[in-house]
């Protein structure tokens, strides 16, 4: 895969001089005759492969080196070391065939005019990608028709609103109809419905025109619903290259069991079958041991006032905090062991 | 749309007079962007216009009270000394019209992180940001320093002939280079101190001093406002060639010193750059 694969990353460092100053006056003046830098370690030594057409997620807790790591790929920076291929191209040379390939888009960030409407944007930029009118009419025409916007584009950006400019900000990233999308918390601050939207369009986009993917977000639903691999980094470093259940399996191996009662039950009843994460007159939640699972389901029907079970995987947010808070943890006590 | 059609890799026209046609048409579709963004505050347009003209009054007077006490400074006549002042009303029209705007939008572009998005782009980043906006209520200045011209010729009884009228086009568009330079040269500074600020207050004082022919000047500062600051070459040469006072070598080697700094300008924009992107650490 790795021969073939449109993305590939290997062994890549990032790191970020950082000019340092102390506070104060004197300070600042001696630190412009004697310049002190600091080194930040933002990505080390990751590699990974993506396939053509492939969706992954790129998760991380914040100041994971997610960000850099796709400002690389996308050419914005040069890597410390290591090496990076999109398609056939080395990003930071900034080929222009490498640019018409790729897309970032930024949650926190926008390109549209602020002043005039989104459609000038597509005119500004389809002409800097110089792409034949009746491609582009169509482009924004069936993007606009996937994200629902209509006549938005002709209003002037500054009067829509959060939710409305990313999806206009969203047909600007795409109309060159990139193969890679580089998607950079998408969704960060729309609301749930939005963010459904979004994640159906962001899939659309992918099976329709076969396009690579590579996203981070904090909503976990995001990449659960658009993700069926994940990239984990923490600190720079890569901790999970795979399939997303298999994650959340390996890291959170108790399954989630939701019972619900036709008559309140003793608390010790419920303890005998698993961990209760919690119990009132109707529902109990169960946390239970995978390898358990059937002969606990078995206790618990013969036993219990059973109307309906569910049976669950750890939500992916608890399976993050578990994993993260466990790095965390072992961090402070190998410290604490170095201290 | 067909899924087979999705970046299929469109053949680069090759040459020059592709990439010429090319980048014309993306000027011409920058400048309509800032026209329709001028039009969304037509009563902007109409203010901004009168603030030209007050600011042109305000130009003269320094001038006025000079030759209000003396017949001639430094060997320029009142009238002459007009030329010089249209020459500098017309060069700020083109600066604060159509340079000054897009290479301060390139500040506030590296202070929010949004040049990422001019780098994405396939097409020369200085280009594209140093085109990205145009404030066309300038012309009204443009307008001003003609009629400065007619009035200053009128009252020297001389017109330029075509020679000199053609030297002085010339100067225009290297006058116009060279404060482009200077400009992508604060700019690219930005990239090391992202307050830039100071350093746009100190470029408009020191363009504030291009009304004034360069013989005013006297040791230090004539060495600067010619070499490091050209100022000569701003206002005072190409009013000189109008008059008819300005001698080929000069005119030649002015020439080749704009070019040489434009030259200069773009290497060090493309250092900030490398820089930006981290390709030097
Ligand atoms: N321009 C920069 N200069 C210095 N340090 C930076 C810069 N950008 C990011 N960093 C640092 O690099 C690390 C990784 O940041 P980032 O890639 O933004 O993480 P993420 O996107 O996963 O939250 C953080 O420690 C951050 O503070
Ligand atoms: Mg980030």
């Amino acid at each position: 895969m790795s021969e073939n694969a449109m993305i590939d990353v290997r062994t890549l460092s990032k790191t970020y001089r950082v000019h340092k100053r102390a506070p104060g006056l004197g300070a600042a003046l001696r630190s412009v005759l004697r310049r002190k830098y600091e080194v930040v370690k933002a990505v080390e030594e990751l590699s990974f492969q993506i396939a053509d057409g492939e969706r992954v997620g790129f998760l991380g807790p914040n100041g994971a080196g997610k960000t850099t790591t796709l400002k690389v790929l996308a050419g914005l920076l040069h890597p410390t070391s290591g090496s990076v291929r999109v398609g056939s191209y080395v990003p930071h040379e900034r080929d222009p065939r490498f640019l018409q390939l790729i897309t970032l888009v930024m949650g926190q960030k926008q390109q549209l005019l602020w002043d005039l409407p989104p459609s000038e944007t597509y005119a500004m930029n389809r002409a800097i990608y110089d792409i034949p009118r009746a491609q582009a009419d169509e482009t924004v025409r069936t993007l606009v028709e996937l994200l629902e916007i209509g006549d938005l584009v002709n209003k002037p950006t500054r009067q829509l609103s959060l939710g409305e400019r990313m999806k206009c900000e969203l047909v600007a990233a795409l109309l060159h109809r990139p193969r890679v999308l580089f998607l950079d918390e998408p969704t960060i601050g729309l609301d749930v419905s939005m963010q459904a939207k979004m994640r159906d369009f962001i899939r659309d986009y992918n099976e329709r025109f076969g396009a690579a993917v590579l996203l981070t977000s904090h909503y976990m639903d995001d990449v659960v619903a658009l993700c069926p691999r994940v990239v984990v980094i923490d600190h720079g470093r890569l901790i999970y290259d795979g399939d997303l259940r298999e994650l959340a399996r390996r890291v959170r191996p108790d399954k989630r069991m939701t019972l619900r009662l036709s008559r309140p039950v003793d608390r010790a009843d419920l303890e005998k079958l698993g961990t209760v994460v919690s119990a009132d007159a109707a529902q109990a939640v169960l946390s239970v041991p995978h390898a358990r699972l059937s002969t606990v389901v078995q206790g618990a029907l013969s036993a219990l006032p059973i109307v309906d079970l569910t049976i669950e995987e750890a939500p992916l947010e608890e399976v993050m905090r578990e994993l993260f808070g466990a790095r965390e943890k072992e961090a402070r006590q190998v410290s604490r062991a170095h201290g | 749309m067909t899924a087979t059609a999705a970046n299929e890799i469109r053949p680069r026209r090759a040459g020059p007079a592709a990439l010429l046609r090319r980048y014309a048409g993306l000027f011409r579709v920058q400048l309509a962007m800032s026209a329709l963004t001028a039009m969304q505050y037509r009563a902007d347009f109409v203010v901004k216009g009168l603030i030209a003209i007050l600011w042109m009054g305000v130009t003269l007077v320094p001038v006025l009270v000079v030759f209000g006490v003396r017949k001639s400074v430094a060997g320029w006549s009142f009238p002459e000394s007009l030329v010089v002042v249209a020459w500098f009303t017309l060069l700020r029209a083109v600066l604060e019209g159509a340079v000054s705007p897009s290479l301060t939008a390139v500040v506030e572009h590296v202070r929010h992180g949004t040049l990422d998005f001019v780098l994405l782009k396939p097409a020369d980043a200085q280009f594209l940001v140093s085109t990205a906006k145009i404030e066309p209520w300038h012309l009204v200045d443009v307008v001003g320093a003609l009629a400065l011209f007619a009035y200053a010729f009128g009252k020297i009884g001389r017109w330029p002939s075509l020679l000199n009228l053609g030297t002085g086009v010339a100067f225009l568009g290297l006058a116009i280079i060279i404060l482009y330079s200077i400009w992508i040269l604060v700019v690219s500074a930005s990239f090391w101190v992202i307050k830039v600020d100071n350093l746009s207050y100190l470029f408009g004082s020191l363009f504030d001093a291009a009304r004034w022919p360069i013989t005013v000047f006297r040791g230090a500062l004539r060495v600067v406002f010619t070499f490091v600051f050209p100022i000569a070459l701003l206002t005072t040469y190409p009013a000189m060639a109008l008059l008819g006072r300005l001698d080929l070598k000069t005119a030649l080697a002015a020439l080749g010193g704009g070019l040489a700094f434009a030259a200069i300008a773009r290497r060090v924009w493309r250092r900030a750059l490398a820089l930006y992107t981290s390709a030097s650490s």
